[in-house]
């Protein structure tokens, strides 16, 4: 089965962007592993009640991106990926969160030693 | 009823298209020269608050209404010559009224079925059990919910490729409605039915369109891709300790404001990053960004009737 995916339809992202986020997330995690068939839009269209054409739009963008790849014409799966613009990209997510994290120790007037004391003190934690 | 010349659109003709159409009910304008084109395969949200013309375009749609003046074109004929060929490929769904009260449901689904070479019994099967409809009860002794459920599929199911519904599930239970959602979903993606839906609830509205025109006051005040919006309006919290903020924002993309010198909630027309970044800084303040949901969105495309378009 593969990785769900959620949809809120209420929080103002566009439902292709949240696809498109998730996805990227569930390839950077390992959910979908490289060579993974994506589910047919018609198949996703019905498991999240929605538009076609929102489904449509994420993988196409999703194989602009190089992220997925058309194989044999038709089937969508997730595209091997090599070399140091893959680990860039794996790791996107969490640029993304420290850059909000970032944002807000700037609101808090926290210095940047202060904050990366901080994260290395939370690695540290986690690891143990 | 026999198909007789073939006057099929080509695929590249819209289902509907309107240039400049006007109507006048005496002295009041519904619509005010409105110019707008429904892409086929699309489902496209009309909104608009009360009285902004959403029926009378719905209606000029389907011929029933013809307009004062411009012209509008249904699958590529002319609203005032709709013949056979387009009205059996239309599915209309009323907000009430148009349905013969003392026939019962089973009734009219065969009346209706009469007309139409396409109509699919299978479907009406399925959607009677979804819909949770009784085919024995007379229309007249419907509730206003099952009355709409009935309207549903007087509406649909001699699958037409252009599906018009003017408030079509407002009083329908949450779980009935989100059964109609995915039909609405469904028909586009087995049939390619393109459908044009009006409504109030606009909770139901975002989960599935894919386009929104919104009139105001009978003009088109917005008609782009649903994602288009989400993406072109947005949030921004400015927080400044040290109070700068001021008491006016005169950039024309702040659409409204509210706060003090030492935060401000702002609603603006812009999404991008370096905008907002940069907006705050000028401002001696930090920014923080949101989306906006439709029903945030709606009232600044409702009432901004000369910044948008």
């Amino acid at each position: 089965m593969p990785p769900l995916l959620v949809i809120d339809y209420h929080n103002g992202v566009p439902a292709y962007r949240q696809i498109m986020d998730q996805v990227k997330l569930q390839i950077a995690t390992g959910m979908l592993p490289p060579g993974s068939e994506m589910a047919s839009t018609r198949a996703l269209s019905t498991e999240l009640s929605l538009n076609p054409m929102t489904i449509s739009k994420a993988y196409a963008l999703l194989e602009h991106d190089g992220v997925l790849e058309r194989r044999r014409g038709q089937t969508l799966v997730v595209r091997e990926t090599h070399g140091p613009e893959a680990r860039v990209e794996r790791i996107e997510p969490l640029r993304t969160q420290l850059a909000a994290a970032a944002s807000l120790a700037r609101q808090l007037d926290v210095s940047s030693s202060e904050a990366l004391k901080l994260f290395r003190k939370i690695l540290d934690e986690e690891t143990k | 009823m026999n198909a007789v010349t073939a006057t099929s659109a080509a695929p590249t003709v819209a289902p509907f298209a309107a240039r400049g159409i006007t109507k006048r009910y005496g002295s009041l304008v519904a619509l005010n020269d409105v110019t707008l084109e429904i892409p086929a395969g699309r489902i496209v949200g009309l909104l608009g608050r009360n009285g902004a013309g959403k029926t009378t375009l719905l209606n000029i749609v389907s011929g029933i209404v013809l307009p004062s003046a411009g012209s509008a074109a249904t699958f590529g004929v002319p609203t005032d010559r709709l013949d056979t060929p387009q009205l059996t490929r239309l599915g209309v769904v009323q907000q009430e009224g148009g349905m013969i009260s003392w026939m019962t449901v089973r009734q009219h689904l065969d009346f209706n079925a009469s007309f139409y070479p396409s109509w699919d019994r299978k479907l009406e099967q399925r959607l009677l059990g979804e819909l949770e409809l009784d085919p024995k009860r007379r229309i007249v002794q419907l509730s206003t919910g099952d009355r709409q459920k009935a309207g549903l599929l007087l509406g649909l199911c001699h699958r037409p490729a252009l599906l018009v519904l003017d408030e079509p599930m407002s009083a329908l239970d949450p779980i009935v409605r989100a059964r109609a959602l995915d039909l609405l979903i469904e028909r586009l993606r087995d049939d390619g039915c393109t459908v044009l839906v009006s409504s109030h609830i606009l909770n139901d509205v975002e989960k599935i369109v894919d386009r929104v025109i919104c009139l105001d006051q009978g003009e088109v005040v917005a008609d782009a891709a649903f994602d288009e919006l989400q993406e072109t309006y947005a949030e921004w919290i400015l927080s400044s300790p040290a109070g700068t903020l001021p008491t006016a924002y005169p950039e024309p993309f702040v659409l409204s404001h509210h706060g003090d010198a030492r935060q401000a909630r702002l609603r603006v027309r812009t999404n991008e990053f370096e905008a907002a970044e940069k907006f705050a800084s000028d401002y001696g303040a930090q920014v923080q960004r949101r989306p906006l949901n439709l029903e945030e969105i709606f009232p600044l495309l409702a009432n901004s009737r000369k910044d948008v378009r």
